[in-house]
């Protein structure tokens, strides 16, 4: 569902008129095509580079594959949860936690990294920094 | 076992317990490579969260050194030859299948237009 907004969101971004009006600039336009034109430059180039989850879709979806965990307790879940500390889980919970992570946003953890991950805080920003987090 | 809380021991111990993570975590992405159905691998995934907790309470560092030895040569033994690697990363199929364009190049879409039009 977060998906799908991000997605729609991403959609309305690239302006689909014609970028020739970047190349030649028709004076006699109206004033409002100038405005929008280093909108469409900008984000032509986001499609193409970078695919950056937003911080807050990630926040989303990790809230929501934590709560369905089935050690976990809903009510305790918040975006600065910690792990052990907070949801009272386990290590080996985490390192189940980890991979489900892993399988909802589809990209590979390395090991070393994945053992630092102790609380959501660490998770969202390493999700929303990674550029193949889908 | 004077030993009890001093520094080498609680590192000793802190690396351990980063091994046994590590290890516990191959273990369980290889028996998802093992077993591709959902239920099987929960299965699966339960009866190995068992194993691992039936030696959650040994206190003696080298028995625990022998044991996650030990599990290692077990996860040696029992790798998959063919993983699952996630497609968009190093080593799967779609790795650099389509590369970002070098950048400074721009799609015109003009469609035939003329410039004194």
């Amino acid at each position: 569902m977060a998906e799908v907004r991000g997605a729609l969101l991403k959609h309305l971004r690239v302006n689909t008129t014609s970028l020739s009006l970047l190349r030649y600039p028709n004076p006699t336009r109206n004033g409002l095509f100038t405005l929008t034109v280093n909108a469409i430059r900008r984000s032509f180039f986001d499609e193409v580079m970078g695919s950056f989850l937003d911080k807050y879709e990630v926040t989303d979806r990790v809230l929501c594959v934590v709560k369905n965990f089935q050690k976990v307790d809903p009510s305790k879940v918040s975006p600065t949860a910690h792990f052990q500390k907070d949801l009272g889980l386990d290590s080996f919970d985490t390192v189940e936690a980890v991979m489900a992570l892993e399988e909802e946003f589809g990209f590979e953890i390395p090991d070393n990294e994945a053992d630092k991950i102790s609380s959501i805080n660490y998770v969202v920003e390493f999700i929303a920094s990674h550029p193949q987090a889908k | 076992m004077s030993g009890a809380t001093t520094a080498a021991y609680l590192a000793r111990r802190a690396a351990q317990q980063e091994r046994v993570r590590i290890l516990y975590r191959r273990s369980l992405k290889d028996t998802l490579n093992w077993a591709v159905h959902r239920h099987l691998f929960y299965q699966d995934a339960s009866d190995l969260r068992k194993k691992f907790e039936a030696n959650k309470h040994v206190e003696d560092l080298d028995t625990i050194d022998k044991m996650i030895a030990a599990g290692e040569a077990m996860y040696d033994k029992w790798r998959h030859p063919d993983p699952y690697i996630v497609p968009w990363a190093p080593g799967g199929s779609k790795f650099t299948r389509n590369p970002v364009p070098p950048s400074g190049i721009e799609i015109v879409y003009d469609y035939g237009k003329e410039v004194n039009d």
